[in-house]
Parts: C-alpha cells; structure tokens; sequence
C-alpha cells in the first residue's frame, strides 16, 4: 500500500521529521517500509521551457528542431536552446517540461546534449509518459499559458510529496488508512492526532430510503445518506493528484471521493444514483442459489445463496462489500446520490471476493475487518466530501445498527484483562506499570486496575488483540524490538535419549546412506516431487496422487519413482555436453515418493526411496589406455559398497525371475537385479532400457539406475555399532577349478553347490575368470573359480582338502552337469 | 719362488679383469674363473702340501692376501655395477607424474543437505532434536491447528496446493510442529527441516523449498531467549561478527512476532551499493515469535503453564547466502556443474 507523507501531516504533524526517521518508525512498529521516494525523483535539470521557434530538422522530416527559452523573461537569446524534437503537438509559444543535459528522467533516461541526425541537441523535450507520470502518452506535456518559464517542473506539477510503500500484514487491517498509519506514528513520536472537524448531520432530515438488514449479525451496520443535486464530472485537479499520488486512478469525481474516503480512513462505501433505487428500502440479504448480476464491470455473476447481497425492491442490485451492481450505478447524468457506509461479515465478503475473482481494495478491507466504532463518523465525512466535490446537499439520512452490535456498544467497548507479569514473562524482560500505561494509553488502550492487574478497553479499530500475548507485542513493538535481552533458554531436562530411538536411528540411517552414496562418487540432487503424467507414465509406472491445483500439467502429479526426476536432470546435463568424450552423470536422491493408500489419514503413502543414475566413464577420465565405460559390475558394487558400509544384515542382491510390467520398461532385461530386504523385495539396480534409454537421450553409452524403498531397509538396520568378532589364526588352503558352463547356470548356482560339496571346510569362493570364444562350443564358458578351504580351530590335512575337491567336483557334476575344463 | 710369482701374476690378472668387467654376469665369471673350484689360485692352494714347509708359511699368507685384495675388489665391483644397474632401471621407470591420476568420481552433498545439518548440528548443542512429518498434511494440521482458520487473511500469505478434500501439500514445516506436541508432554525443543509446496515460481519463489522450524516449549519461555537462540544461530552460521534485528511482524502461530534480520555479512552495511545487502546493511533470514496460546490449546497443553517460541527459516534462502547462488531454482535443476562446487562436508547427521 502507498502512503502519502502530505496526506498523514493532515492527521500529524510530522513535518520536522525526514522521511528516512518516518520510514524506520513504521518498520520498527511493524508497518514495513518496502520502499519510499520522493515524488521529484528524477525530475532535477526538469524546467518549463518555452518554444520560441519551431523549425523542421534538415535531415529528418519527422523530428523538428525548437529554439527554447529556458529561463524566462529576462533570458538573452544567446541563452536560447535548440532542441531536437519527435514529437508533433507543439506549436511555438508553447511552454513544455524541458529536460536539460545532466538530468535523469524518472523512467531512468540519461540526458546529455548530442547529435540527432547531424544536429546538436542540448537537451530534451519530455512527454508525460517520459516524466514518469503516465503509463502511455502522445505528444509533449503542454503547460496552461500562464506557466512561468524556466521555473522547475515538480514545483508546477506539485510534486513535494513523499511516498511510502507499506508492506501491511494480514492482521493489522486499521493499517489500511492513512489515518490508521497516521495513528501509529503518533503513538510512536509521542504526538497528538489533529481531530477531523466533521460536518454532524444528525439535524437532518429521515432519507426518502430507507436502509435495513435480513441477515443479523453478518450486517450489523448499515447507514445511508442521500445528497441531491450533484453533478458528476471530472475531480478537481487536487483530488486526481491525492489519488495519483498513491496509484489509485481517477474516474469520476463521485467514484473518486469514495476512494479518496477509503484510503484516508480506511471504510470502504459504495454509491448509487439514488432515482435508479427502486422502492422506499435497500437492505442486506443472502442472495438465492442461481440468481444473476450484472455487475460495476460489467461482468455477470451467478450468485451461490452463500453471499451477502443488497436488494431494493426491483431485487439484487450488488454484491455486498465486493461490488456495486450495473443497475444502480452512477452515471454522467446522475443527479441525486445515495451514499452506503456499512459493516459486512468478513468472511462472507472474502468468499464471495474470492468465488468471483473480484478481490479489491474495498473487500480487502472487510475482509480484514473495518473500525466497528466508526461508520458514523465516515459517512458524514462522505457526505462532506460529496457535497465539497461534486456539490449537492444532503436531504437525509438512515441507518440501522443491530441489536447485537448495539449490545457491542459499536464496539467501543471491547474490554480485557492483562497480567503485568505475564506480559514481563513473556518478554523476557521487566517493564514497570507506569510505562507499560503510558505505551497502551498512547496507542489509545484506556488503562485501569491495580497491582499486575491491566484492566483494559481496547480501541474498536485493533481487532487483533484480545489476550496477554498481544499486550506484550504491543509493548516490545513500542519500545523497540532492540530493547528485548538475549538470553539462552534453560535445559530443564536432560536432552531427549537418542540411544535406541526410532525416529533417531532412522534419521542416522538415511543421513548416513546420504554419506555412503557421496562417497562412492555420486552427486546428490534434489528434483520437484512433481512431474507430468506423461513423464511418470514414460517409466512404465502409473502416476497416483494427483495435485488438484498444479501450477502446470508438467507438475500436476505427484512421483511416485524418483526415476523421472534423474532422467530429467539427466537431460539438462545432456544438453550442455559438448566434446565427443560420453557424458557422465552420477546422480543420486533420497527423499519419500507418493503412493496412494486408502488405509492413510491423506490417502497417501509417503515412503523414502534412494534413487541413482549412472553413465560415463568408470573413472574421472584418465589416460585413453585406462578408459572404461561404467558396466553392470561397477553399479552393483554400488550397492553391495552401501550395504557393507552401513553393515546391512538381510539385505541381499538377487536375480529376477520374472519382470514386471514396469521393470519391462526401465531395465534392460539381461542386467537387472533386485534387491530385497528380509523376504521383501524393495527395489532393483541395472541398465535402463536401451529403448527407455532413446527417448531420453541420442548418446548410446548406458545408463544405469537403481531405486528401492528404504522404509523396510531402516528397520533391518541394527544400530550402526559393529560388534567385534574374532577371527581364526590356523593356516587356509586353496583350489582352483577350471568348469565348462553353459550360459544358463549362474554362478550363484555354482557358488551354492561349491559350499554345500565342500561342506564345512568351504570358507569362500571367488571367481576369477570368465573365458567365451574360440575353443569353446556355442552358449558355453568357461569359469575359474577359487576356493579356500578352512578351519577355525586347527590347520587342515592335505588329504582333507582333496576328499572335499573330489566331492566338489562329484557334486558340480551331479547337481549341475559341469565337468572339468580338460 | 715360483708359486709366489704365480700367485701375484694371477691376483694381477684377476685384478684386470675384475676391473674390466662391466656387468654382474661378468664379474660373477671372473669370480669362478679366479677363485672357484676349478680357478688356478684354488689348484695353488692344493698344492701347497707338495712345498717345501719352510716357505709354506710365506705363500700361505700371501695367498691368503690376494685372495682377500680379490674379494675385495670383487665387492666393490659387484657393488659399483649394482648401483649402475639400480639407476639405470630407476631412471626407466620415471613417470611423467603431471599425467592425469586414475581418480574415482567425486560426489556431494546438496547444499539443502549440508545446510539442514549445519543448522541441526548448530541448534543441537542447544538441546534441540531433530523431527519430520509427511508432506502431503491434512489441512487442519497445516492450517487450523497453527492458527490460520478457514477464510483468515492470512491464508493469502501460502498459496497451496490442494491435493483432495481437506489434504493438502503442507506449505509450511509448522504441522510437524503440532504433530510434535500432540504426540509428547513438554518440554518439547525440535526441529523440523522438509520440503514444503506453494503455488508460486519465479528467481526468488519455487513452488517447492525447504524450511526448518524450530519449536522450544517449557515452563517459562520468553522473547529473550529466541533472541539468544537465533543471535547463537546467526553467528555460529555467518561469523561471529555479524548481528541480528528483531522487527515486528505477524505470523498466525506467533504473537508478538517477528522478521529476524542479520547483518550483512559481506558488507556490514558499509557499502551503499552492496550486491548483498543492497546497501541496507541487513538480510532477512527467517520469522519468529512465542507460540500463539491457541497452539497450545490445540495441543492438549494449558496455556497458563506453558510458553514458548518458533522460528521458521528457508534452507534455500541460508543456502544461498551462504555459498553465494544466485539463483534459487539452481537448486532444483540437477545440473553437476552445479552440484559439483559443493564438496560437501560428509559428517553425519549431526
């Protein structure tokens, strides 16, 4: 919101104030300063020139060349200026805003003196748009001929203002005025309102209308005064100036007094052309479900029942607190008026704001709700202004104030009580009761009581304080949030255990998994938990969990893989590699996807998953002889390395039988493994799919990912404390076998039968070569596989070991009809 | 005599030749051919027994001498040719060591990630636990429990994303706030760091950002010891030179409340055209109040017992002040030139 510094000197007297000391006093009471100026900004070296001679520029046919005095009546000619000039409006003898070479304009335009087409210009000819003034304009700002010359613009253009730009925050609607802002900042400098001297009109006459409500308590006020005679016409030049002033456009004199009454005193009221009311009473109702009204804007709103509307007799004539309707309003020929000033039900007012997109300045101020205590007082100061502006003279008045806010007593009389020492608490610090009354007396609190006892009225117009803790606001705000010690709060318990806590022991778990994934080379990312249901479906997965209002389709469904987040992250990488070398990306993220579940409060499931995406090289690039691009084996020791390094007991990798649909789409069906934590399968690593892989990208180097759910994993995680186990000190011996293997055996398979064979003295198995090709038939290799053999207790006979070699080999022979490569 | 002229004529002769080797191979010949089995200073000393064993003394003991002068020789030789062919093979396997190592991939953390635990590890020496809830939220928990009842102005201040009758995307951290009070006695010093949804994206708003908050609930609280809390916060981020200013503000779930600036740590609002400060010599980092009594009330806690303050900062906006991003949906893009620059501290949680 914008307040004018002139305008709040009418409510106090700040004038021995810079605008620097105004502007820290707001934002020290909590009214923050975004931004202030001055209204002349920009317009130092503006002057009124006069063109003494208009000549066209020899080079150009649009522009013209003026001869300007820029001083006044006792410029020599010598003085005179030419100017290059594009605009057409200008004759001679006309005095124009004259921009001299070292000024800058308020849209930021440098002027220096130049060449234009061959020919000097020492200076520029300014239209209102190029002051700053106007959004757009045609042709040069022509002063009124009695303009002195040479004399500086903003002096004839009045612009001796400062502007503030308040950033207002949503409880402090008495905010909304300049006599509201003007109120604080008496509070503040220990100064005096100046009271309005306002016309009383409760002399005149019953209005020929009269005003009532349907709807209690949702329209506890409602006044009105009728002016007969006005003339509707253009404002004066110093109310268009007050509104510009504070950006709020001039439309007619009778609209812009009502807007000239909301930002002085923060009511917003709305007024009819009195002969086009129909009937002897308008009045406050709920509106019916499907009725239509045409509106100010000239837009038709279909009305719900839920809104507060007002009626004449002809029915629905606007929509109240929101917008008057087309029917009633004031036009041209308008000639008696009749002025409404009433209180509305905030909620009602925001909803129906909201249901029609029709928010204002006016329902702004419902909805953060008006000074109950003072509808009176602004209409009669309506009514003065009318009268003043577009003439007239009140005939008479009405009004109706429900029994109920009558009960409130206009709500001048809102009482509460206040613990002194309550308020010191809560502040942390002590404030005696003589200053504690002088800062709330101040703020137009009237104080009584005794002892910690604050027995108080608050002023109709703060409807944000009803207990101790706004009291305390109100003193710190006043003293200044500076005044407030620090101190550090006090451990009254021991800090909560750790030590065997769940929700601790999973932070650790998920942080340290964070660690262990870094650490193998791997960036972490962070994607939108967003994304399109395209991108979703793209992966071979259904999306769940809808968003109902996204900012876009691309972020209307929640993930429920973290894959289309990497893949994306994959392509902004992809798009900035150049160079033939492949383009590397290690990626990983942890963080919940979203799963719809019926059985959840939110109908949504909300499981961690760690999610990584592999390609490039095996290595940051060396020498082209140590070249590797990454294959299944270096993803898989991912994996195994965070299941070692976190000590993972029951998590185990293991081939998959049967894909699914989904994993049909994202792995690459002969390099996939699955993952699986106790009995449950949590997720799969390998390589995306080579078709996947050509939506996503022309480079051909694999891409590997991996993802599982780490709910499961968490809670097979024991404590990160590794308990010591010894280890035996007797000698091992090894074997190596040398097996013809057809394709279909794995080598888990074989590992299985070389432990069971060699049953107990088999302690571990490696293979160490893997040989196809030449020499060997179609679907066949050939495997090397050492094994070591072992006791805990003692060292192992020669002959042990070759009893367990043959029965290895019987065993190799048995179960899985390998031999022996000869 | 002629034994003694033999030998010295021999010794001469392995002498040379000891001098003239130039390899181990070589030497190790001369070794045999002088003084092996079959070498003609062997064959002397057998036939020593056949002199006469006045002169047997006098040739023994000049034999026994050039043999030695041999041995001699020999080592220093074998010594002299062992250095030569240890440099020779030193010098062949020099590497041009400026060649690129075979160095492992880097990783790192995100720097949401770093300055989460930054501020946990920060906070915990305080006493504050770390805790986290759900990001889809019923919008009681969002809303109505922290004090912004349907149809508050202040909803104007989130524009949320609604995810079905009464759910929504939790714009703000505060229900994990709730969900801690609901679900233990106080005392109660937490923080909630996690992602959280607005309707809003431009250089300074994505429609999801992270923020920590910060609760302290116990018997006396006061707006003394947020300030303590958050000027220890501050330095302990930013430097112990910088400040902070506590300016009156409004958050539903706080009252009185505050906007919490520090000083700017680049400038100390010395310099009017600062790119950090914007000559304003101060950075607003985060709100803060004491807790509304209507949360307690909520939470099944009197309010007559109890006090306490929140605070509630955006990771991005610390993260960005802190490491010098420009741009906040930096973050999001997944881009490693920028992921790269931050190395990252692999502590652990705390």
């Amino acid at each position: 919101m914008k307040i004018s510094l002139k305008w709040l000197n009418e409510f106090v007297d700040l004038k021995d104030l810079t605008p620097v000391q105004v502007a820290d006093a707001l934002t020290a009471r909590g009214f923050e300063v975004e931004d202030f100026s001055r209204q002349d900004k920009g317009f130092e070296k503006v002057v009124v020139g006069q063109i003494v001679q208009k000549l066209k520029h020899p080079e150009a046919d649009r522009l013209s060349l003026c001869t300007v005095n820029p001083k006044g009546l006792d410029a020599e000619s010598s003085e005179f200026l030419e100017i290059v000039c594009g605009a057409q409006n200008m004759k001679v003898g006309d005095k124009v805003p004259l921009a001299l070479p070292g000024a800058q304009l308020p849209n930021g335009a440098k002027i220096e003196k130049g060449k234009i087409r061959g020919v000097v210009s020492n200076g520029m000819l300014c239209s209102e748009q190029e002051l700053g003034l106007k959004d757009t304009s045609d042709g040069l700002l022509i002063f009124p001929q009695d303009t002195p010359v040479g004399w500086a613009v903003a002096d004839v253009l009045g612009l001796d203002d400062t502007l503030f730009t308040l950033k207002l925050t949503a409880n402090r609607g008495d905010g909304l005025s300049h006599r509201g802002i003007a109120r604080e900042l008496a509070a503040h400098f220990g100064r005096k309102l100046i009271p309005m001297r306002i016309q009383d009109l409760s002399g005149a006459a019953q209005a020929t209308i009269a005003v009532s409500t349907d709807v209690g308590e949702d329209a506890p006020q409602f006044f009105g005064v009728e002016i007969r005679g006005v003339k509707v016409g253009p404002s004066p030049g110093w109310l268009r100036r007050r509104l510009d002033s504070i950006g709020s456009r001039s439309i007619n004199n009778v609209v812009d007094v009502s807007n000239l009454l909301m930002f002085e005193l923060g009511f917003p009221v709305h007024i009819y052309d009195r002969d086009r009311l129909q009937g002897d009473r308008i009045y406050v109702a709920k509106s019916v479900l499907g009725e239509s009204l045409k509106l100010l804007d000239e837009s038709t709103v279909r009305l719900t029942g839920e809104e507060l509307v007002i009626k004449d007799s002809s029915g629905t004539i606007g929509l109240a607190g929101v917008m008057g309707g087309a029917s009633t309003e004031v036009r041209s020929d308008t000639k008696n008026v009749f002025l409404e000033c009433a209180e509305f039900n905030p909620t009602l007012v925001r909803r129906a704001a909201f249901r029609f997109q029709k928010r204002s300045e006016a329902s702004l101020r419902f909805e953060k709700g008006i000074d109950a205590g003072g509808l009176r007082e602004a209409i009669s100061r309506l009514s003065e202004l009318v009268v003043k502006v577009c003439g007239g003279e009140v005939t008479g008045v009405t009004q109706i104030v429900t029994p109920w806010r009558n009960a409130a007593a206009e709500g001048r009389l809102r009482r509460m009580t206040a613990s002194l020492s309550k308020v010191n608490a809560i502040l942390g610090m002590a404030v005696d009761r003589p200053k504690t009354e002088e800062i709330l007396s101040g703020l137009g609190f009237k104080v009584s009581g005794t002892g910690d006892l604050l027995s108080l009225e608050i002023p109709s117009y703060r409807l944000d304080i009803d207990h101790d803790q706004d009291i305390a606001e109100e003193i710190a705000r006043s003293l200044g949030y500076d005044a407030i010690p620090s101190t550090i709060p006090a451990l009254t318990s021991a800090p909560a255990l750790r030590h065997g806590q769940v929700f601790a022991r999973r932070q650790e778990m998920l942080e340290r998994t964070k660690d262990v994934f870094a650490s193998l080379g791997m960036r972490e990312t962070m994607s939108f938990a967003f994304a399109s249901d395209a991108a979703i479906r793209a992966t071979g997965v259904d999306p769940e969990v809808k968003i109902q209002n996204p900012m876009s389709q691309d972020q209307a469904w929640m993930v429920p893989s973290l894959l289309p987040g990497l893949l994306a992250a994959y392509s902004v990488n992809d798009r900035h590699h150049f160079g033939s070398e492949p383009l590397s990306v290690r990626l990983f993220e942890l963080r919940p996807v979203f799963l719809s579940d019926d059985q959840s409060q939110t109908k949504v499931r909300e499981p961690w998953h760690l999610s990584f995406l592999l390609s490039g090289f095996a290595e940051q690039t060396t020498l082209k002889t140590a070249e590797r691009e990454i294959d299944f084996y270096d993803v898989k020791a991912a994996v195994e390395s965070w299941i070692e390094r976190l000590g993972l007991r029951g998590v185990r990798l293991r081939p998959i039988r049967d894909l699914s649909a989904a994993d049909q789409v994202r792995f690459h069906p002969g390099q996939v493994m699955e993952i699986v934590a106790g009995k449950e399968r949590v997720g799969a690593f390998g390589r995306i799919h080579p078709k996947l892989q050509k939506e996503i990208t022309k480079r051909q180097t694999p891409i590997f990912w991996g993802e599982w759910n780490m709910e499961s994993v968490i809670k097979l995680w024991s404590s990160g404390v590794e308990s010591f186990q010894s280890w035996s000190s007797f000698p091992t011996m090894e074997r190596d076998f040398s097996l013809l293997v057809g394709h279909h055996i794995s080598a888990d398979q074989i590992t299985q039968v070389l432990f069971k064979a060699g049953k107990p003295l088999v302690q571990q198995v490696r293979f160490f070569d893997r040989y196809t090709g030449p020499g060997l038939a179609e679907g066949q290799s050939s495997v090397s596989v050492r094994v070591i053999f072992g006791q805990n207790q003692r060292s192992l006979e020669e002959s042990e070991v070759e009893t367990a070699s043959v029965k290895i080999i019987d065993g190799l022979k048995k179960d899985l009809g390998l031999t022996l490569r000869a | 005599m002629m034994i003694k002229t033999e030998l010295e004529r021999l010794a001469d002769q392995a002498l040379q030749a000891i001098q003239n080797a130039n390899a181990l191979e070589d030497l190790e010949a001369v070794r045999v051919s002088y003084l092996g089995k079959k070498s003609g200073f062997t064959e002397i000393m057998k036939s020593l027994g056949q002199i006469d064993p006045s002169e047997r003394p006098a040739v023994g003991q000049l034999a026994n001498q050039l043999k030695a002068k041999i041995d001699q020789e020999l080592t220093q030789k074998k010594n002299d040719l062992e250095a030569v062919a240890l440099s020779a093979q030193l010098k062949a396997q020099a590497l041009d060591v400026t060649l690129p190592s075979r160095r492992p991939h880097g990783g790192s953390l995100h720097p949401i990630t770093t300055t989460v635990r930054r501020v946990n590890a920060i906070l915990g020496r305080l006493g504050f636990e770390v805790t986290t809830g759900p990001e889809v939220e019923t919008e009681f928990l969002n809303f109505e429990a922290v004090n912004i009842p349907k149809d508050h102005p202040a909803r104007d201040m989130q524009d949320t994303f609604f995810m079905g009758p009464g759910i929504v995307l939790r714009s703000q951290t505060s229900p994990v706030q709730m969900r801690a009070m609901q679900s233990q006695p106080w005392p109660v010093r937490i923080l909630c760091p996690g992602a959280v949804y607005r309707c809003d994206s431009d250089a300074t708003h994505s429609p999801m950002f992270h923020q920590i908050e910060g609760l302290w609930v116990d018997r006396q609280v006061s707006m003394a010891d947020l300030k303590g809390t958050l000027d220890f916060l501050a330095k302990e981020l930013f430097g112990s030179q910088v400040k902070i200013r506590l300016r009156p503000s409004y958050f539903p779930f706080v009252e009185p409340g505050a906007e919490v600036d520090v000083s700017c740590m680049l400038c100390g609002g010395k310099n009017p055209t600062c790119p950090v400060c914007k000559g304003t010599g101060w950075l607003e980092i985060l709100g803060a109040g004491i807790v509304h009594p209507r949360l307690f009330e909520i939470a099944g806690y009197n309010p007559k017992d109890v006090s306490g303050f929140a605070f509630g900062m955006g990771v991005e906006r610390i993260a960005m002040l802190l490491h010098g991003i420009p741009d906040l949906r930096l973050m999001f893009h997944g881009d490693q030139r920028f992921l790269a620059q931050f190395t990252g501290v692999f502590r652990g949680s705390e």
